[in-house]
């Protein structure tokens, strides 16, 4: 079975779609991370499609998954540096949620 | 092959003698057990010294491209001796900080340098993979920096609201790239704005194209702050320690703009008459809009914020408006009027927070109220911090007038009247602001607090203030250096 690489790309829009609403919507901090990873991997699936979609036999387009595989590592970076600093905020204010940060205004 | 690795590395030392700093700071501080952290600053600013050396060594060198994704030219090279100059002062905020421990703060100048290695890399590619990992490298490096102070509620809150608004903005712009090469099946800029494929694409259809470029350009606004995506900024600048958020409000800021006019200039610039081109002018009335919003929010909030720091944090959101002017005129005249204006917010910024930093230590507030007579009891840093608030208001004779003055220039020429007039008025809005700084300095009754003296830190801020007005009388080298470094933007990208 061949899936056409559009299906891919709606996919992938669907993903990024349902990770920013959960960003926008949520309010633990670990659950907006994670809408966060959503729409990178949204961004990934988007790469290996168009890069599918750009090959051929002869020459295979490789810069879409090299972006893929740095983005990935960029996203676990990214999840260490969060995630440590939401156990900083949790240990002084005993929340993850959003609400917790909420200090500063104006 | 061998050769080429080899010129390479060459092309790549300033960058390779940054990495090694970073590291020989971390490991320094590991041997010393974390007891002689100003030990650590030195060798830092040893390290940026010989940093620019190497950036000096590159000077007038024929841009050309290491290992086919770093562009080494003058663009680049404006925007790399900026930031380490900008990182050098911070450095020094940061080892006269009297808020600031002695001691086991060495990860403070690690990170510093790991921000700085991604802005290096940021500024200096056409290829839009290592222009997303420069972008992380400063991001995760400022997450960590904003958070430095764990046990404070507001640092802690800062590095928070840091680290989940700028996951968005990596997100978005990076789904955004996706889609830029699903349409032209290359991730390098000058190709992208070769590619046959993306001109037949917007002649007939834009809307793809158009998509992907506002996904882009929403991670940049991020990192320069720009209306819609300028939320964050109040409260990280307010909470995270004023070294840092002096670093964030001028390099990194800086260097946000210096990759956003690298990417617009490889696909806009000088395409007139081409559907490309004319794509472009519509971006530039988009990011005129958006430069509208932006100082307006910027200023009007500033009015109202009792907190010095928090205050400079709106100006910087309103600056950032003003610097869209030259960019949303998407010609080169615009684009140097920008780089300019830069280098002026540059001298004027560092020069506010290393006044605040000082401040903070004698007061332990950053209110306004708090510097009520000041300027009686520390007058030479006060004085200085006035030559500031001028330049930051725009007023001659200082070097914040004469960018603005380019930036409006270009703005009427290019027939963005309108925003000339909008950004005039802000010019005004901001005088009350910045006044009102003045006015607790030097024309409030003395309060009975002592005025500690910081010899050093009156000293170099005092060479900003000299530099201020210096530049801002004397205004051809700055300007001939911004004129310079754009003329190669376009051939660097190209090779």
């Amino acid at each position: 079975m061949n899936v056409p690489s559009e299906h891919l790309l709606y996919l992938s829009a669907g993903l990024f779609a349902l990770g920013l609403l959960g960003f926008l919507v949520r309010r633990n901090v670990i659950v907006v991370l994670m809408c966060v990873e959503l729409m990178l991997n949204a961004a990934n699936l988007a790469f290996l499609a168009a890069s599918r979609q750009h090959s051929t036999a002869e020459h295979p387009a490789l810069q879409g998954p090299v972006f893929a595989i740095f983005v990935i590592t960029v996203a676990a970076a990214e999840a260490a540096v969060g995630l440590a600093l939401v156990i900083a905020l949790y240990r002084l204010k005993q929340s993850a949620e959003t609400d917790a940060a909420a200090e500063m205004k104006g | 092959m061998n050769n080429a690795y080899l010129d390479g590395l060459a092309s790549i030392a300033p960058e390779i003698v940054l990495t090694v700093t970073a590291l020989g700071a971390l490991v320094l501080d590991l041997v010393a057990k974390g007891r002689d952290s100003v030990r650590v600053g030195y060798l830092t600013l040893a390290g940026l010294a010989a940093t620019a050396w190497f950036l000096f060594g590159q000077w007038g060198q024929p841009s050309h491209t290491a290992y086919g994704m770093v562009a080494i030219d003058q663009f680049g090279n404006f925007f790399k001796l900026f930031s380490t100059a900008a990182l050098a002062i911070v450095v020094l905020f940061v080892m006269h900080d009297r808020r600031e421990r002695r001691h086991g703060i060495g990860e403070y100048y690690f990170l510093l340098l790991g921000a700085l290695i991604g802005i290096f890399f940021m500024v200096s590619t056409g290829n839009l993979l290592l222009m997303v990992l420069g972008f992380e490298l400063l991001s995760l490096s400022s997450y960590s920096l904003s958070g430095f102070h764990k046990g404070n509620r507001k640092s802690a809150e800062a590095s928070m609201k840091y680290v989940i608004f700028g996951g968005l903005s990596t997100g978005i712009m990076v789904y955004g790239i996706s889609l830029l090469y699903g349409l032209t099946g290359t991730i390098d800029l000058a190709k992208m704005a070769g590619s046959a494929n993306l001109v037949a694409q917007v002649s007939s259809n834009p809307i793809p194209f158009g998509i992907a470029t506002v996904l882009v350009l929403a991670g940049f606004a991020y990192k320069i702050s720009l209306a819609p995506f300028h939320f964050w900024t109040p409260d990280v600048y307010e909470g995270a320690p004023t070294p840092v958020t002096a670093f964030l409000a001028v390099a990194s800021k800086a260097a946000g703009f210096g990759a956003l006019l690298r990417f617009l200039g490889a696909l806009f610039l000088d395409q007139g008459g081409t559907p490309l081109g004319e794509y472009g002018t519509r971006v530039g009335t988009m990011l005129a809009l958006l430069a509208a919003v932006t100082m307006t929010l910027g200023n009007l909030a500033a009015l109202r914020q009792p907190s010095l720091k928090r205050m400079l944090a709106y100006s910087s959101i309103a600056h950032a408006g003003y610097v869209m002017i030259g960019i949303a005129c998407m010609t080169r005249g615009g684009f140097t009027a920008a780089m300019y204006y830069l280098a002026a917010y540059y001298f004027m910024n560092l020069g506010a927070f290393g006044f605040l930093v000082y401040f903070e230590g004698v007061t332990g507030s950053d209110t306004v109220d708090s510097l009520k007579g000041m300027g009686f009891k520390a007058p030479l840093i006060s004085m200085v911090m006035v030559a500031f608030l001028v330049s930051l208001t725009g007023l001659p004779p200082t070097v914040g007038f004469y960018g603005k003055y380019l930036l409006f220039i270009e703005g009427v020429d290019n027939g963005l009247m309108w925003l000339v007039v909008v950004a005039a008025l802000n010019s005004v809005v901001s005088l009350f602001y910045y006044l009102r700084v003045a006015r607790a300095l030097f024309l409030s009754k003395a309060s009975d607090q002592e005025a500690a003296p910081a010899p050093v830190l009156t000293g170099f801020v005092t060479v900003l203030g000299v530099a201020t007005v210096a530049f801002g009388l004397y205004v051809t080298p700055l300007q001939a250096w911004a004129t310079k470094s754009l003329d190669l933007i376009r051939s660097a990208t190209g090779s």
